[in-house]
């Protein structure tokens, strides 16, 4: 869930809890309101009866004049009792609430009734108002649609301000969340800060561009100490051999020519390791950066007379399909070293008598081989040091510079097994 | 042959110079840019072997000196860099071969002598081992004045013993030798033996004593005591 999206639910949420109890206080509170207006009005109009009775009602003629031109209205929903009542009464004001049946609508109805109770000419009347009061529902009602309209206008407003958030507010923020994506250690782009008003936002990118430029550095400088140490670590090796090779030409035993031999076959290793690491480490630096269109048709068919014999010795067959003009946007070193590592796989990995099937075209290059079948997962062999045979002689990291290549020029690669043939595709371009 | 080992490891210029002294040749040492540079004004070399990351100064600055000192001088660069960039640039100042660190001892006399074939003679130049002669420029190989038809590689493999004859060669060195790098992606270097075995044969066959030995676990030795003082 977008953080706006967050923010706009949570504000519509709270929005709906306070409009709704807000509703419920407002219904109430305007029932009341409404309540007391209506039974001051009903008062009012027993105090004008009063008044009436008081000036027209002098006698008992009167009286019953004056009570004649008022319809009696008992029955009605609306209206005005009197009555001259033939006991004395102790002055007094009555309001009752009561429910009434409404005719028109069907149902009881809220109805008030002021009742007042008058010594007028000495005699004794009972004056009363009384009518419907404003119904319930319509106050609901009102209040409902007014909360419906003002939660419209939040809904817009919420709207509204999403936008203006992500537009405004939240654009630093958004921009530095798109620098984060696209960084890459290797690419070396740092992350630059962001000017906002936005505490909070002006501080995150601050220390993002610090750890970024942070992180490059430490990169950078691994990245050379490596290089060097790769470089400085050559002459121990080359004086370490060239002592065995000397050694080996002065009067030794058989047991002790097997040791030259064996420390021979070490120092070899190392160097060829290490030679490795340093490709690889020179591919993850981006060092090879003179890509060109490289033929990759002929470079394939002129290596093939180099690793033919290497083959043929192992009685391998090895059937080649390419398309002419394959070219590659490729640093030339790289199309070698990909090739080269590729088919002396195929070639080493294979048994006796084999098979290997190559086939090239502008978008792929598949190369198939005979081999032992490899229980584990195969494309864990493009990992650093991962090995078909644990103890086997190899130093584990030719895939891993495939896959370096291919991920540097961003190909795909992948790895299969089924039961005797290793199957390895590149897709170029993909 | 007179030589001069640019190299800041003292410990690997020994190795090279014992090696090469072994071969009959004159070789000094000079440890960095200034020694090196005084060396090559007081005196002539055949073949300079020169590491380009020596102190005081760049080994590619010492190579365009050199060139202007003596242009007969062959000079093969050793380097723990094999970025081609530095190869490329340091055959186009002039030298003649590279090599990147570590290198087998055998591999770097080979390549003296064919820098020095190059240089003195042309290319043109004949080995006699006994009864068998080498034509190094017409990669023709006869045994008691008859031609033995051998391959590419069979004559690589025989020049190769022919240069460091009584020398150790490891199966690895012969490996690197003949197919270059190709060899690094490999275990098994098993082919060698193949061709040994097929060179053998042939020269055996053309009447030649049989030289080649087995140096069990190391590799092969090519034992030979020459009856007559020969041209290198």
């Amino acid at each position: 869930m977008r953080l706006i999206t967050k923010f706009s639910l949570s504000y519509l949420l709270i929005t709906i809890l306070v409009l709704s109890t807000g509703g419920v206080i407002s219904y109430f509170i305007i029932e009341a309101e409404v309540d007391k207006e209506m039974s001051r009005q009903f008062y009012d109009r027993v105090q004008r009866l009063e008044e009436l009775v008081e000036r027209r009602t002098e006698t008992e003629e009167e009286f019953h004049l004056f009570t004649k031109k008022i319809p009696d209205s008992a029955n009605d929903r609306r209206g005005i009792i009197i009555r001259s009542l033939s006991y004395p009464v102790k002055e007094r004001v009555e309001v009752t609430d009561t429910m009434i049946w409404h005719d028109g609508l069907q149902r009881m109805e809220r109805s008030i009734k002021v009742a007042a109770y008058r010594e007028i000419h000495n005699r004794s009347y009972y004056i009363a108002s009384y009518g419907v009061l404003i119904e319930s529902d319509d106050i609901a009602e009102a209040v409902i649609k007014t909360l419906l309209w003002i939660f419209g206008l939040q809904l817009v407003g919420a709207f509204v301000m999403g936008l203006y958030l992500s537009n405004r507010t939240l654009k630093p923020f958004n921009k530095l969340l798109h620098q984060i994506k696209d960084f890459k250690l290797k690419k070396r782009n740092v992350i630059t800060a962001t000017d906002t008003n936005i505490t909070e936002f002006q501080d995150l990118s601050r220390f993002m561009e610090q750890m970024t430029r942070k992180a490059i550095d430490d990169y950078h400088n691994l990245k050379e100490f490596t290089e060097n140490a790769s470089h400085e670590l050559q002459t121990p090796v080359a004086i370490a051999g060239s002592k065995l090779e000397l050694l080996a030409e002065s009067e030794l035993t058989s047991e002790q020519l097997e040791w030259v031999a064996s420390a021979q076959r070490s120092i070899h290793k190392l160097s060829r390791l290490n030679k490795a690491l340093s490709l690889l480490n020179k591919i993850e630096n981006q060092e090879f950066e003179d890509e060109q269109e490289v033929d990759f048709s002929s470079l394939v068919s002129e290596s093939l007379d180099g690793f033919r014999e290497l083959w043929e010795l192992s009685g391998i067959s090895v059937k080649i399909n390419i398309s002419d003009d394959v070219n590659l946007k490729i640093d030339p070193v790289l199309a070698d070293v990909l090739w080269a590592n590729l088919f002396s796989n195929a070639i080493k990995h294979n048994i006796e008598n084999g098979r290997i099937l190559i086939t090239i075209t502008n978008d792929l290059l598949k190369i198939e081989n005979t081999g032992k079948v490899f229980e584990g997962e195969p494309s864990e062999l493009f990992e650093r040091f991962k090995k078909q045979n644990q103890s086997s002689q190899s130093i584990g990291l030719g895939l891993s510079i495939v896959a370096q290549i291919a991920e540097r020029y961003d190909w795909e690669i992948s790895y299969k097994v089924r039961e005797h043939w290793h199957r390895i595709d590149v897709l170029f371009g993909s | 042959m007179k030589l001069l080992i640019v190299e800041d490891s003292i410990d690997l210029s020994r190795s090279i110079d014992t090696y090469l002294r072994r071969e009959g040749y004159i070789s000094e040492i000079a440890m960095d840019f200034r020694e090196a540079l005084d060396k090559l004004l007081g005196f002539t070399y055949d073949v300079v072997l020169l590491d380009i990351m020596i102190p005081k100064g760049d080994g590619l600055r010492l190579l365009e000196e050199l060139k202007v000192i003596n242009k007969q001088t062959g000079v093969i660069i050793i380097s723990a860099k094999d970025a081609l960039d530095d190869k490329v640039k340091g055959l186009e100042l002039g030298a003649d071969d590279y090599l990147t660190k570590p290198f087998h001892l055998s591999e770097l006399h080979a390549r003296i002598k064919a820098v020095y074939r190059r240089k003195h003679l042309d290319g043109d130049d004949k080995l006699y081992l006994n009864e068998i002669t080498i034509h190094t420029e017409r990669m023709e190989v006869s045994v008691s004045g008859e031609n033995v038809v051998l391959t590419k590689k069979e004559f690589e493999l025989l020049l190769y013993f022919a240069t460091n004859r009584n020398h150790v060669l490891s199966k690895q060195s012969i490996a690197e030798h003949l197919w270059g790098d190709h060899v690094d992606h490999l275990d098994n270097i098993d082919f060698v033996y193949q061709h040994i075995k097929n060179l053998r044969k042939k020269l055996i066959k053309a009447g030649a004593e049989d030289y080649i030995e087995t140096v069990y676990g190391v590799g092969y030795r090519f034992a030979i005591t020459l009856n007559t003082s020969s041209s290198n």
